[in-house]
This record gives C-alpha cells, sequence and structure tokens, in this order.
C-alpha cells in the first residue's frame, strides 16, 4: 500500500479512487484532523495557529505570505511523507485548502521534485474522458508497490 | 488565549457521496441507519456522513459502497458533523470546500463511467486521457497561410 | 443595539491563524463576520463577469462574494476585504473590489493585508469605524454643529479639546499626552477657559482618539467614537466641503490616516501603524536634530530642496541617520528639513494613499498638517493643491463637538 499525494489535496474523487484501489490517500482533511482533534491554543475555524506559518517556514521563505506558509504547514509533510502522486491540472475551482494559487505552485514543485512516481491529468469532460481517466489512475496505482500489478 | 478542548477526539469522519440513478442520498441514510450500531449518521444533500472509531466507519462504508459501487464515492473530512466552526448557519455562507464538492460531483458521472467499464475494458488497453500540454499549437506557416488568404 | 453584519471578502486569513483575531475584533464593536452565501455557478459567472483573470481561487471567490454584495443578492452592512501582506496578486484583487464595492453600493468598505501577527486589537479600531458608518448614518449626516459642546482628542502625541457654540469654535485647549486623564483634565481646562464657560454649562461632550474610552468615561461623554469618523466630519467641517467626495489624510504622532469621503462620511480607509519612519515622530526627532522647535521645521523646510540630501532609508532610525551623515558631510538644515518632509509624505504616499482613491480637494489635518514643508511635499507627490483648514489640528475635537451636539437633550 502506497502513501498518495492528492493534487487538489481535498478532491472527493482522487482520494475515493485511490483508496477503492488500494492505496492510502493523503488528503488535506487528515491534515485537519489532525489539528482538531488535538488539544492547545484556540484557532478556529481551522485550529491553525499563528505558529503555523513559522512552520512553514521550512517549505518557503519568511517574506513569502502567511497564507502560503500556514498551507504548506499542512501541506509540506504530506509532500515529504508521499510515495506517489496524482495531479489533477486544471484544478481552478478548488477553494478553501487549495484556494492559493501561489502555494498551489510550490505545491506541485516540490512534488516534481522528489523523485516519485507522479501522474498528471485533467478532470474529464464526457464519459470516455472518464473512462480514460479512472483506467489510467488504475493502472499507475497498479503499478506502485502493494498494487495488483 | 483560550484553550482548546477539542470534541470527538480518537473519531474519524467520512464523507459518502451518492450520484445514481438507484439510490438517492435519504435511501442511502436509511441502509445506513440500519447498520449503524450506534456509529454517528448525518444525512446531507449529497448524502452522508459517518463519524465513530475509525473501525466502525469503515466496516460501514464497506456495506454501502457494495450498494452501488460505481455511484458511491468516500473521502475522509477533518470537522465531525455540524460543528460550528464549518457549519453554514454560523457561517453565513458555504465553507470553501464546499464548492470543490459542488464542482466535483457536477462531473462525478464521468467517473462512474469508467468504474463501469472497468470490467469490460482493460485499463492496459485504454487510451492515456489527453493532457493539458498536449494540445498541438496552430502552425506558424499555417497561419502565415491563413493571413494571406484573408488579404488577397 | 442591532448587530451590525459585516461581509468577509478574504484569501488566507484562516490559514495564517489570524480568522480569529477578525472574529474577535468585530465582537469587540457588537458586530459580526459573515461569508456571503452563493453557489458555485455565481462564482463561475461572476468571476468571468469582473474579468480580473486572477488564478488564486479564494479571490475568485472573494470577487463573486463581491458582486452578490453589490448586486443585492446577499445583503450586508459593511464589507471587509482582508488578503495576505506581502502578496501581489491578492493586493490587485484587494484594491479593485474596494474600488468596485465603493463605487457601486453605499456599504462601508475597509481592506486591510495582514500577517501571522496581526491582532484583534489592530483591526479595533476599522470594525469601530465600520459598525459606526453602517449604525449612526443619521448622525454622521450632522452637517451643523448647535448648542455648547464640547470635544476632546486624546492622542498618542497630544491631547485636545475644542469648545463650541452655535456652529463656532469659541476655545481650544492643547498639549502633549503624558498621562491620558491628567492631559485631558488640563486640555479640557484650558479650552474651557478660553470659551469662558463651565463644565456645568456644557450641554454634550465627545471623545476621540487612542484614550477615547478613558477618557470619555472619566467625562461621562455622550459619543465615544473611534478617530476615522470623527476625523473625517470634523476635516470636511471645518474645510467647508461637506457635500460631495472628498480625500481626509492625517499623519499623526502613531498612526496615519487617508480616508475617501463622500458627503463627510468616511467610504473607504486605511490606517497605518507599523512604522514610525512615517509619521510625525519622525520629524520630531528631525527638528530635535537640527535643534529647532517643531513648529520651524516647516518654514525651514520650506526653504529648503529635498532631493539634495540623499536618504537611503525611511526608517526612523537609518533614515535619521542619513540626516546626520547629510549634515556632517555639509547639506544646509533647510534641505534636511526638506528631506525628512519628504521622506514621510512619499512613505505615506507610497504605502497608504495607493489604497483609497485621491478625489479633491485633499484635506490635510492633524498636527503635522501645521508643517508646511510636509504639505508641500504631499502636494509635490498628489500634484494637487491640498487644503489645510484653520483649526486642523483640531480635528479630531472639532468632529466630536460637531457630533455630540446630535445628543444634546430635546435635539
Amino acid at each position: 500500500m502506497a502513501k498518495v499525494f492528492l493534487y487538489p489535496t481535498t478532491s472527493l474523487i482522487l482520494s475515493d479512487l485511490v483508496a477503492r484501489f488500494g492505496h492510502s490517500p493523503l488528503s488535506a482533511a487528515l491534515q485537519i484532523r489532525e489539528r482538531i482533534q488535538t488539544p492547545g491554543l484556540e484557532s478556529p475555524p481551522l485550529q491553525i495557529t499563528p505558529e503555523e506559518p513559522k512552520k512553514g517556514l521550512k517549505w518557503a521563505a519568511v517574506e513569502v505570505p502567511s497564507g502560503v506558509r500556514g498551507r504548506m504547514s499542512l501541506y509540506g509533510p504530506m509532500i515529504d511523507e508521499a510515495e506517489a502522486a496524482i495531479i489533477i491540472n486544471n484544478a481552478d475551482f478548488s477553494f478553501g485548502c487549495m484556494g492559493c494559487a501561489r502555494t498551489n505552485e510550490l505545491i506541485k514543485y516540490l512534488v516534481r521534485k522528489r523523485d516519485i512516481p507522479v501522474l498528471d491529468l485533467e478532470y474529464p469532460r464526457n464519459e470516455e474522458e472518464g473512462v480514460e481517466f479512472v483506467a489510467a489512475i488504475k493502472r499507475f496505482l497498479d503499478a506502485l508497490h502493494g498494487g495488483s500489478a | 488565549m483560550t484553550t482548546y478542548n477539542p470534541r470527538y477526539a480518537g473519531t474519524v469522519t467520512k464523507y459518502v457521496f451518492v450520484d445514481s440513478p438507484e439510490m438517492t442520498p435519504s435511501d442511502l441514510a436509511i441502509r445506513a441507519y440500519e447498520i449503524s450500531q450506534g456509529v454517528m449518521i448525518k444525512e446531507t444533500c449529497f448524502g452522508l456522513q459517518v463519524t465513530g472509531r475509525e473501525d466502525d466507519v469503515n466496516r460501514i462504508i464497506d456495506l454501502l459502497r457494495a450498494l452501488d459501487p460505481s455511484h458511491i464515492f468516500v473521502k475522509d473530512r477533518g470537522f465531525s458533523p455540524g460543528d460550528p466552526r464549518r457549519c453554514r448557519a454560523n457561517l453565513g455562507g458555504a465553507r470553501p470546500g464546499y464548492f470543490g464538492h459542488e464542482f466535483e460531483m457536477g462531473l462525478i458521472r464521468n467517473i462512474s463511467k469508467g468504474l463501469e467499464s472497468l470490467p469490460s475494458r482493460k485499463p492496459g488497453d485504454i487510451p492515456h486521457p489527453p493532457a493539458p500540454s498536449t494540445a498541438p499549437r496552430l502552425d506558424a506557416r499555417d497561419l502565415k497561410k491563413i493571413i494571406e488568404s484573408q488579404e488577397s | 443595539m442591532t448587530r451590525v453584519r459585516i461581509a468577509q471578502l478574504s484569501c488566507g486569513p484562516e490559514y495564517s491563524g489570524v480568522q480569529k483575531e477578525i472574529d474577535e475584533a468585530a465582537a469587540a464593536v457588537d458586530a459580526e463576520i459573515f461569508f456571503p452565501d452563493i453557489k458555485l455557478a455565481d462564482i463561475r459567472r461572476s468571476f468571468d463577469m469582473f474579468g480580473l483573470d486572477v488564478r488564486s481561487p479564494d479571490l475568485k471567490l472573494a470577487i463573486a462574494r463581491a458582486k452578490a454584495l453589490v448586486e443585492g443578492r446577499v445583503e450586508a452592512d459593511a464589507v471587509f476585504i482582508a488578503t495576505c501582506f506581502r502578496c501581489a496578486e491578492a493586493a490587485i484583487v484587494r484594491n479593485e473590489l474596494r474600488r468596485y464595492i465603493h463605487e457601486n453600493s453605499r456599504l462601508p468598505v475597509v481592506s486591510y493585508s495582514f500577517t501571522e501577527r496581526t491582532t484583534s486589537g489592530t483591526l479595533l479600531t476599522r470594525m469601530e469605524a465600520l459598525t459606526t458608518i453602517a449604525r449612526r448614518r443619521a448622525l454622521l449626516a450632522r452637517e451643523v454643529q448647535q448648542g455648547l459642546t464640547m470635544g476632546v482628542d486624546s492622542g498618542s502625541s497630544t491631547t485636545k479639546a475644542v469648545v463650541m457654540r452655535d456652529n463656532q469654535i469659541i476655545g481650544t485647549g492643547w498639549l502633549p499626552t503624558t498621562a491620558v486623564l491628567q492631559s485631558a483634565d488640563e486640555a479640557v481646562t484650558q479650552a474651557l477657559s478660553a470659551a469662558g464657560v463651565t463644565r456645568d454649562e456644557l450641554q454634550a461632550i465627545g471623545t476621540t482618539g487612542y484614550g477615547r474610552f478613558l477618557v470619555g468615561e472619566h467625562l461621562k461623554a455622550d459619543l465615544i467614537q473611534e478617530e476615522l469618523t470623527v476625523n473625517s466630519k470634523g476635516a470636511v467641517f471645518l474645510a467647508g466641503t461637506q457635500a460631495g467626495p472628498s480625500t481626509v489624510i492625517d499623519i499623526g504622532g502613531m498612526d496615519n490616516k487617508a480616508i475617501s469621503v463622500q458627503d463627510g462620511i468616511p467610504g473607504t480607509f486605511t490606517m497605518g501603524g507599523i512604522c514610525a519612519g512615517a509619521s510625525g515622530r519622525f520629524l520630531e526627532m528631525t527638528a530635535k536634530r537640527l535643534g529647532v522647535d517643531i513648529t520651524e521645521l516647516g518654514p525651514l523646510a520650506m526653504k529648503g530642496l529635498s532631493r539634495k540630501v540623499p536618504m537611503n532609508s525611511y526608517c526612523i532610525v537609518f533614515g535619521t541617520q542619513s540626516l546626520v551623515n547629510a549634515l556632517a558631510a555639509g547639506s544646509s538644515p533647510e534641505d534636511v528639513a526638506a528631506a525628512a518632509c519628504h521622506s514621510v509624505a512619499e512613505q505615506v504616499f507610497e504605502q497608504q494613499l495607493q489604497e483609497v482613491d485621491i478625489k479633491d480637494p485633499v484635506i490635510m489635518v492633524g498636527g503635522t498638517s501645521l508643517i508646511q514643508g510636509l504639505v508641500r511635499a504631499m502636494e509635490e507627490l498628489l500634484q494637487t493643491k491640498i487644503l489645510v483648514p484653520h483649526h486642523s489640528q483640531y480635528i479630531g475635537a472639532v468632529g466630536s463637538a460637531l457630533l455630540a451636539s446630535g445628543f444634546i437633550k430635546g435635539e
């Protein structure tokens, strides 16, 4: 079973397919859950405190906006942990966790910089592309360690 | 500085989305209640949220998925259902993540089609989907020809 | 009091750990933050129609929410726009949305760029102004002072008091702020004595400035109000430009305000207070270094040319160092004074005036507006003539006295 980084990390489709085909999706929800379930100082809504943008300094310099660094404190550890990644490149309407284009550019770059298998896709526009999309993900996941290939 | 004490620590919450000609979200909810055995089930406009110990949640999800495998989709959620920090009633509007779901649910039937076709069409035989960078640009020589034809 | 509903248009605060600070600042002035409810289809359509092709989804969402507010599909009393400090994409959106809402609705707007260090205290005055504009339009519409009233402006550098009767200023008091209450009492005594009236005769009292709550309680004030709305009112009253648009610039001891005013009511405004190099303090330090009184700095600067003195920094420490070096290298005190004025004006111009729409007449107020060199430097930067009304240093106290007359019993 491989840990697969998803882009967008909030994607229902990717999260479902990765789990369905027997691997472990690294989704934003897991990072948020960890914060929501850990006691500390109150910082609604996401329990991301002003300390998190400082942790984000590991992935982005101090002159990078706080929102980028705060988001990187969520995604940085996931990217470091990932054994493979699936990227949907036209995810233009992913808000909130994926709401910042600069963070998203940095995430994709850091994923590509790691020496892990990456599958690049676009959202399917019709049923035939849907068939190709699902098949491509299945092929990709089956070839990973713990996959069925 | 207020101290934060989490509720529902040690639980997981998963979304179960359904988009099926055979099953409505409330059908799904009825089936879920039947097998819930104390696990929290919350009905939503897209389907359900299931909250409880991870093993219990996974057991219920496996049973639910089996009802209509190509039309039921699952993902993790960070918050428990009805958390005031995410609830539309408190925020005035939907949490940002909601729009992402709305977007993906708009094209989920394409994914269902892909899942349905898996037994009959081997993934190895299906071409790779189009990638954004592969869309060919108009060749400059062709463009030149077009310009010339317009000028004449 | 009904809760004022402030619509938040933002990118990043929940990931910077500052959403709680925004919520708390709003709650402190009995307001609540909410997020306009729209659908995905609205986001796509509104974003396309608005025409600013940004990449960040959260900024697209902010644009769509702004359109829903302007088109009346979602109701709000005020708008708060917040994006990350140092994000160019967000800064463009922030500015354009502020302008769009200001020009197409009556909603008061404030925009702010935060860091992870932003606190609710920093946001409080802005939120208070937003709620005041939403709640007290009728009071802010007042153009004439009636009866016998007093206004007290307890500022970070100086405390001012003004007594007014029947739309005329009849007494003023002014002194540097030391102990807040003591300074207020002394300013009040000065103003009452100059006016020839007693405390008991006053029909209403208003307070504003940093010490407004403390002094307001002490004087049993009828009106305690932040300086953004009060100074706008005072400025257009003194300048005689109550109707139509105007721009108010107040370079203060600790922070600066730039306010875009319509009919005496702020539409958009910015407050800056991070850098001492863009404040009256910098000019005080320059005057001290030149061995002149602060009142002499202005006339001195008028005789100098700022460009003759190289300044490498806006900073109150390093900028002052540049001035000292220039003096040591033979620059004239006149040129150094002019350079200091130019430095402050340029920093306010670059960092704050970009965030409001400059519409004539531009009115400079507050103690620093008496430093002619500073006004001239600002005129050069804005390429327009600046109005400095008589009594401009008493702006907050005048605005308070004017607005307080709305509280005279039987009014």
